[in-house]
């Protein structure tokens, strides 16, 4: 979906070497999540109704101001997808984050998390589904930046621990504000959306809204090739998973404001 | 330090039962999720952030919004989850705020100019020094009978703010005082003025069934923006309402409705105009249009019955056919008859118009085109349509003007190049500054206003603004060190609107006004001050008396403990807790013009009633009401009912101009002036002299900024910083342009280089360069340029290091001529001829 304009470029080295490590501990870090037997897991998750999306950016600035994110660093943003042929054209908003999969590549590559995961790393799936980093344990190697398939993750300079992280800073990403929904209040971004575009919710849970929107709309989710099985769903956006952009002559093209994820193609 | 025990710690601590250890246990929390905000906790200590709700400035919409504060530092702004304007939402602009408080470039202490205008060699002397200056300046001028050569330009300042500086002036006794609307879009207010009395149209999105959007990219930025925007996007997703927009450009609005229509700029009206001639050819004005005709002037005479309307009507548009519209919009026709007939058919409809359509040589005639349209098929100040709209109406204590506020006759253009400017004619201030023939300043003072950016003709400004001899002394009033402040002789630091306090009114969709405030998140930094605060000390300085209030926090403390509905809900302290206030049990407003006014109101001593426009009025002596209603300066505001043939009605009341009580489409004034007093097609001269070489250039605006205001804004700059003119790759190929390529852009007023942007969202044989960008000063996050004196200093700023674009942009306005609308004034920002060649 997204090409690299200069492949030499990436994040990590984008941020590589920049800045220090001032904050070293978040709460994901100091609370691994517990099941009871009794309950029935919770499954948190995401769907975004582009239809109601205007690509405002509003989301990008909630989530910019909660984590005080540097600049460079992205935890969640907006795509505007443009194709056509004048003056048949549409552009399509898309608004992304992390996917939260279920399937997760970055925990994978993590290599704090041992060969078979025996070990809880730096980067980790809770049993409610939300995928988080460890600062305190990130190495900064970006290996998970690396096998993120949807650029989710970047190298934020002041997270992380020097010593450990070689000054590279600590992986990080979107945690579904789990400071927040952890005191029942929503995410910021989607407390924020004018288009009430986001719903966060237990897809678990059939009476919750986001269920309930799961169950009566058919719903797509980015690179599914990918089987990563993504809790991050989108409505109204069938057209990913189609192949009419990539007809003869007709022009297309991503914009961001990631600096390396902009691209434009003349097929 | 934090560790694990110490969370754990924490989390019993907490107030809320739920921890994050917790949080997948709690079934109940799941359940009630999400709750909306109005909370925040750090994502570090998982502390609750101090709560302040208050109001945005970023731009007019003033939206009430919340802010958090940690350790005494504003971290977070969030919408305020009680407003019925937003709902509950907020827009980036709106929340990337917290960069304006923090912004490493801020002013903070008074500076005099020590180099010469524009070098950027500053002294840091005292308030008290600063205002020693101002006041000695100002009394200088009164004691030489002078007063208006104190000349107060403002680029915003509402509702109480407005009040206190603004009545400082009147006070002090200069009428000079302008403001910037002309460059936004003063020229649809003041076709609103001509036709429905009062400005601004609210469009009732909650009720309607088909949105036909002339120009106006509301979705991503708006004079009512985010109470607007929300609406819209859940009524197409909830209610399935459609909307189809015409605009040379693929915004991201014209990109959100079921068709975008690309006619040739500044073409719309003629559209508008065929569709009237659809609605009257085909008939679809019988039953609501009807209607509404009863109420509408489209006949010199107000005694003509509805089918004499209509035939008045049949007869003015019968050659503006839709053939005839796509021969001059290249729009077709079958397209113009169907979006007609489906505008006065799928009922309620809105017609919303923008810049697209009223920043043309012919605007303001698009917008009377609009507002006939909408008239003839019924769709007029009624539920589901076009609205008046309905704002806060404070009780403001009284600052007393002078007796005398004589002015400086340079706001409203050059003799004869606007008939109706009621909006005034910012654009040409500078000009008549310089050509010198109705005076000049003594003392130039800019609040919240940059005329050297925002302007058009960027050359001339700073010329002018750097000429001594024109402007003996100008002061600007500034959080930041800003494009213009930068020639400056003395700058005034500001506080940004983080820092201030204010009572607010702006227009409420719902039709139900919202009263709100805005109050400091935190202190004012460094010894920035309130402009608003510096009026107060100013007037003790000169013996002005301001009235009760000796503060601006006194003055809104005041306005809420004395305005009914709010004094009873808690007054200031209710306020300062819950930020907005509305009458629970108030029905929304609308269709007021269909009151019948009784005859003790328009028989009562003093009440005439005026023949020739058969408005009833109380002129204020004889003389005037020997002169006549339409002859006697400002009678509008002795306007109490018009008659008409079906009775007295309340009407479409005048607000600025003396238009009787219809809605006036037939225009008496216009005619006055030598204009088609009814909605008609003008050519917009420079377009009709283009040669095959040439394009058009058109402006428009993104959702996270405003025009000038926003890119010393960290997180916004981040997001948008750069705006390569957008070009179709046709018109791009005949001049040998490719992606990327640097471009010349020329026009007879200047010209600009700036990169390519091949796109097929644009219509071939234009060219659209965006606002906001490429400043020569406004800080570093700008333009890489840190403000004299103080930008060695970070301030704790740990971004900039970061900051990873090169390109701050190009801005386009060093091109675009500084040229009125000819009957309203409004800047033409649209209509700009250019050659463009690769470089």
């Amino acid at each position: 979906m997204n090409s690299n304009s200069d492949p030499k470029i990436n994040r990590r080295d984008l941020l590589k070497g920049i800045g220090k490590g001032s904050a070293l501990v978040t709460i994901v870090a100091a609370a691994p999540s517990v099941v009871h037997a009794k309950e029935k897991k919770v499954r948190y998750g995401m769907v975004i109704d582009v239809r109601r999306c205007s690509g405002c950016q509003a989301c990008s600035i909630a989530c910019k101001s909660e984590f005080d994110v540097p600049l460079g660093g992205v935890r969640s943003w907006v795509e505007h997808h443009e194709a056509g042929v004048y003056p048949k054209m549409e552009r399509r908003m898309m608004p992304r984050l992390c996917n939260h999969c279920s399937e997760p590549p970055c925990v994978d590559a993590c290599p704090e998390n041992g060969p078979d995961h025996k070990a809880q790393g730096a980067t980790y799936k809770r049993d409610d589904g939300i995928v988080v980093v460890d600062e305190t344990k990130c190495i900064g190697c970006a290996k998970c930046v690396d096998a993120c398939p949807y650029d989710a993750r970047f190298m934020n300079p002041f997270k992380g621990d020097p010593k450990l992280t070689k000054g590279n800073g600590s992986a990080d990403k979107c945690d579904f504000c789990l400071h927040r929904i952890s005191q029942g209040v929503a995410p910021s971004c989607v407390n924020t959306c004018p288009g009430r575009a986001r719903i966060f919710g237990d897809l678990n849970d059939p009476s919750s809204e986001i269920a309930k929107l799961v169950a009566e709309f058919d719903t797509t989710v980015l690179r599914r090739d990918k089987k990563t099985k993504p809790s991050v769903m989108y409505i109204g956006a069938d057209w990913i998973e189609s192949k009419r952009d990539k007809k003869a002559n007709q022009f297309s093209r991503v914009d961001t404001h990631r600096k390396e994820m902009s691209s434009t193609r003349f097929s | 330090m934090f560790n694990r025990r110490n969370f754990l710690k924490f989390g019993a601590a907490s107030a809320a039962t739920v921890s994050v250890a917790g949080l997948s246990l709690n079934a109940k929390a799941a359940k009630d999720l999400p709750i909306r905000g109005n909370r925040d906790f750090s994502p570090i200590t998982g502390k609750e952030r101090k709560m302040i709700p208050s109001a945005c400035w970023q731009c007019v919409t003033r939206c009430a919004n919340v802010g958090f504060v940690e350790d005494g530092k504003l971290v977070k702004i969030e919408p305020n989850v009680n407003s019925i304007r937003t709902e509950g939402t907020l827009c980036a602009k709106g929340q990337a705020a917290v960069n304006h408080t923090y912004d490493p470039d801020r002013i903070l202490h008074p500076m005099r100019r020590v180099g010469k205008r524009g070098e950027g060699k500053w002294k840091r002397i005292s308030w008290d020094e600063a205002l020693t200056e101002v006041a000695a300046r100002m009394k200088k001028n009164k004691d030489a009978g002078t007063p208006e050569k104190v000349v107060y330009h403002y680029g915003r300042a509402k509702a109480s703010h407005s009040k206190t500086v603004g009545g400082f002036f009147k006070a002090y006794g200069t009428g000079s005082i302008g403001n910037h609307t002309s460059i936004c879009e003063g020229g649809k207010w003041s076709a609103q003025e001509l036709t429905w009395g009062g400005h601004f149209d609210n469009w009732d999105f909650d009720n309607t069934k088909f949105v036909l959007n002339f120009g106006s990219n509301f979705l991503e930025t708006h004079t009512n923006h985010i109470p607007v925007a929300h609406r819209m996007l859940w009524a197409m997703a909830d209610r399935g309402v459609e909307m189809v927009t015409f605009d040379v450009r693929l915004s991201n609005t014209a990109a959100k409705s079921r068709e975008w229509i690309a006619p040739k700029p500044g073409t719309d009206t003629a559209i508008i105009l065929a569709m009237i001639n659809v609605v009257m050819e085909e008939g679809l004005y019988k039953g609501d249009g009807e209607d509404m005709l009863q109420y509408t002037k489209v006949t010199e005479n107000d005694d003509a019955t509805v089918s004499q309307k209509i035939a008045a009507i049949k007869k003015h548009v019968k050659d503006y056919t839709p053939a005839w519209a796509e021969k001059i919009s290249g729009v077709s026709a079958s397209k113009i008859t169907s979006l007609a007939k489906e505008f006065a058919t799928k009922k309620p409809a809105v017609l919303v118009s923008y810049r697209g359509l009223v920043a043309h040589y012919n605007g303001n005639e698009g917008e009377r085109a609009c507002q006939l349209l909408c008239a003839v098929t019924g769709q007029i100040d009624k539920e589901g349509c076009r609205m008046k709209a309905v704002g806060a109406g404070w009780n403001f204590p009284k600052i007393k003007s002078a007796k005398k506020t004589p002015k400086l006759d340079i706001f409203d253009g050059f003799p004869g190049q606007a008939a109706y400017p009621t909006h005034h004619v910012s654009h040409q201030v500078l000009k008549m500054i310089k050509d010198g023939s109705n005076g000049r300043p003594d003392m130039y003072i800019t609040y919240c206003y940059t005329p050297a950016y925002a302007n058009g003709d960027v050359q001339e400004n700073i010329d002018i603004l750097k000429d001594e001899k024109l402007i003996p002394f100008y002061v600007s009033v500034d959080p930041f060190y800003g494009d213009s402040t930068m020639y400056a002789d003395l700058i005034l630091p500001d506080t940004p609107f983080t820092e201030r306090w204010t009572c607010e009114d702006m227009v409420s969709p719902s039709r139900v006004a919202e009263f709100y405030i805005r109050q400091p998140f935190t202190k004012p930094m460094g010894e920035a001050r309130d402009f608003s605060d510096v009026v107060f000390d100013l007037g003790k300085r000169l013996g002005i008396d301001m009235g009760e209030a000796s503060s601006h926090e006194e003055y809104v403390k005041l306005s809420c403990n004395n305005t009914p509905g709010v004094k009873e809900a808690g007054g200031f302290e209710y306020m300062k807790k819950v930020g907005v206030w509305h009458d629970k049990n108030a029905k929304p407003q609308g269709s007021v013009y269909k009151t019948p006014i009784p005859s003790s109101v328009y028989k009562a001593k003093g009440v005439v009633l005026d023949k020739e426009s058969g408005v009833y009025w109380k002129p204020k002596n004889s003389s005037d009401a020997k002169k006549g209603y339409r002859a006697t300066k400002k009678a509008f505001k002795k306007y109490v009912a018009q008659q008409m043939p079906h009775g007295v009605f309340s009407g479409f009341a005048p607000d600025a101009v003396n238009k009787s009580g219809y809605l006036e489409l037939w225009s008496p004034l216009l005619k006055m002036k030598g204009f088609d007093p009814m909605p008609t097609w003008m050519a917009i001269p420079e377009h009709q002299k283009m040669s095959k070489d040439d394009l058009y250039m058109t402006t428009y605006k993104v959702a996270t900024h405003s025009h000038s205001r926003t890119m010393n804004c960290k997180w916004l700059a981040e997001t948008y910083h750069s705006n390569p003119a957008l070009i179709n790759p046709s018109t791009a190929k005949t001049r040998g342009i490719y992606e990327g390529d640097s471009i010349k852009v020329k026009s007879d007023t200047g010209e600009f280089v700036t990169k390519a942007k091949l796109t097929e969202s644009i219509r071939p044989g234009v060219i659209a360069v965006s606002h906001h960008c490429g400043h020569w000063a406004y800080g570093r996050y700008a333009s890489d340029k840190r403000a004299p004196n103080e930008g060695s200093d970070n301030r704790g700023d740990k971004d900039y290091k970061l900051k990873w674009w090169t390109d701050n942009g190009v801005h386009p306005n060093w091109a675009i001529a500084n040229s009125p609308d000819p009957i309203n004034g409004q800047q033409r920002w649209m209509d700009t001829v250019v050659k463009v060649t690769r470089v």
